[in-house]
């Protein structure tokens, strides 16, 4: 796998850890 | 403010523009004063390309945003990361391969001349304008904050910008950018920790009253055209907006050409992808965690002081009576907040609500009052984080805090005057008025805009209250033709694309864009991007086809 690749994947994962723990969140506080 | 925090903001000032003084030995020549001889390492354009992007006003304004409106604003950089994935694979290998100094530059290669300096001068009107409303922002609040003259503050962070980027060029705003970029962060977390700290409940249960509120919903999946702050809207306008910015605007472009190599130029953009979504949460969650403190301590009515003082001298019956229900409403939700806070259950959540509303609405009436006394909008949002790093931060955090607002002011407009001067430059006096000369003629041409541009932002910044409606005129101009630039790149990128077609559909573009604006449908600024780059991107293939017919 290529170096922009590598990358491009731990891009991915650090937006989707972000947006769980946004999402977990508003679905532990928000009523 | 003590002087031991005054004494942190003249090390910082200090700092910036000896360092700015000892980056002038690289420029010496053109390429190493708009350019930096392209030697940059990827972390720090990385680094300069985030720091340019966070002004004073998203440090001020965004946290105050985060205490009234809680989270959903972090939707809006929902497309950051795939625009930087994007403009990596597409846009930035033909800008940086093409070796030029401008973005618009490549369009006359592409396409002619008239494209280029069209283009280039919209950048010119519309970055100009906005140079100055990054130094007014923050002035206005510093000069209400501390009572100065509004002259003194854009002094104090127009001129030191002004030095080190006339004398160092790009290479002294890059590194200037990363010093800055390391201030603000630490200034944030100071913030974090010590608001935590201030809290007299669990953070898990101050955490639920601000879900009470509706501050914590970050998520809006509705699917509306006039709604701001969607999670489609961030996703597909965001990701045409950032587009837009990262891959046509020179104040961005101009950093990664500074980077060693494409790979090298990819990697600072990704640095974006990876942390501006987190940092974004981080400034909001400052913002509410403030809401959460003034919950359990005395807030004030209206926290810009000046609006406050004046509301009280031309109305001071009225003003009573305001502060009167204010504090009957704060003793209330006070009570409402400690009982939510340790009986667990919906109905002390929703007694916080109602009483937290009860009180919402006497500061609605306090700012109607305030606009009206002073006779201009109030803006209190951006009033909510300094009124609260000045009363209530430990010694020493005030000082991190303003040396970071200024160092955020300071990184956005040295980027704003180098690219300025660079397109002024490149683009029009290299272009058109002298195309031979010596290296040393042009650095001295070079310097000399960016200290004319430097002025001509502080004069704007002066005067940004009475040029008001002026300055938003013109960011809505701006806004017309940021999508239909983008248009112009993306039709670059195909091969039957025409000249004709480009500069049709930049036009096309634009009055797509005036038309959703001042006309009907009304759709939100964030869906004009779209729109203007699938215009111009419709229209310039369109009369491009009789080319490929005649070919």
């Amino acid at each position: 796998m290529s170096q922009f690749k590598r990358t491009l994947v731990r891009v991915l994962v650090i937006q989707v850890v972000t947006l769980v723990l946004l999402w977990f969140l508003q679905a532990r506080y928000t009523t | 403010m003590h002087w031991i925090n005054w004494l942190i903001v003249v090390v910082y000032l200090l700092v910036v523009i000896v360092d700015g003084l000892r980056r002038t030995r690289g420029t010496k020549n053109i390429e190493g004063y708009f350019l930096a001889s392209r030697r940059l390492p990827w972390w720090a354009v990385g680094l300069s390309v985030m720091a340019t992007q966070l002004s004073a006003i998203t440090l001020i304004g965004t946290t105050g945003q985060g205490a009234t409106d809680g989270l959903r604003f972090v939707q809006f950089y929902f497309g950051l990361p795939v625009a930087m994935v994007l403009l990596g694979v597409t846009l930035v290998p033909f800008l940086h391969g093409a070796k030029v100094y401008t973005a618009y530059e490549y369009l006359e290669r592409r396409f002619d001349a008239k494209t280029r300096s069209l283009t280039s001068l919209l950048f010119l009107l519309s970055r100009g304008m906005s140079a100055g409303t990054i130094i007014a922002a923050p002035s206005v609040v510093l000069s209400a904050i501390f009572g100065w003259d509004i002259t003194w503050c854009v002094l104090l962070i127009g001129v030191p910008t002004i030095i080190y980027t006339v004398l160092g060029g790009v290479e002294a705003v890059a590194w200037a950018d990363v010093k800055q970029m390391v201030v603000i962060v630490a200034a944030l977390f100071a913030l974090v920790a010590v608001l935590m700290w201030r809290l007299p409940v669990p953070v898990d249960d101050a955490f639920r009253l601000a879900g009470a509120t509706g501050r914590l919903r970050v998520f809006d999946f509705s699917f509306s055209l006039t709604e701001t702050y969607t999670f489609w809207s961030g996703i597909l306008g965001g990701t045409f907006l950032m587009l837009s910015y990262f891959g046509t605007d020179q104040s961005q472009v101009q950093r990664y050409l500074a980077a060693r190599s494409v790979d090298e130029a990819r990697s600072s953009l990704l640095m974006s992808a990876y942390w501006k979504i987190p940092l974004q949460a981080l400034i909001l969650i400052i913002g509410v965690l403030v809401f959460l403190f003034y919950t359990f301590a005395p807030a004030p009515m209206l926290y810009n002081p000046r609006h406050d003082a004046l509301l009280r001298e031309k109305q001071p019956a009225a003003y009573a009576a305001l502060e009167s229900r204010h504090a009957a409403a704060l003793a209330g939700r006070d009570q409402a907040a400690r009982e939510a806070a340790t009986v667990k259950g919906s109905g002390p959540l929703l007694a916080f609500k109602a009483q937290n509303d009860a009180l919402d609405a006497v500061r609605k009436d306090a700012l109607a009052a305030a606009a009206e006394a002073s006779g201009e909008s109030s803006r209190d949002v951006n009033y909510i984080i300094p009124r609260f790093v000045l009363d209530n931060l430990p010694l020493g955090f005030a000082g991190v805090f303003l040396a970071a607002v200024l160092a955020a002011a300071m990184s956005s407009i040295a980027a704003e005057l180098n690219s300025l001067a660079t397109a002024s430059v490149v683009d029009f006096y290299q272009r058109w008025y002298r195309k031979e000369d010596t290296d040393a003629h042009f650095l001295t041409v070079g310097r000399i805009a960016t200290a004319v541009w430097g002025c001509f932002a502080m004069v704007v910044a002066t005067y940004a209250a009475t040029l008001g409606s002026l300055i938003e005129v013109v960011n809505r101009f701006g806004s017309f033709f940021y999508g239909s630039i983008l248009g112009v790149f993306m039709l670059a990128m195909v091969k039957r694309a025409s000249a004709l077609g480009a500069f049709v559909g930049l036009l096309s573009g634009m009055g797509a864009v005036a038309a959703v604006s001042f006309g009907l449908p009304q759709v939100s600024f964030l869906w004009h991007n779209v729109i203007g780059a699938v215009v111009v991107f419709a229209v310039g293939m369109l009369l491009s086809l009789p080319k490929r017919a005649a070919a």
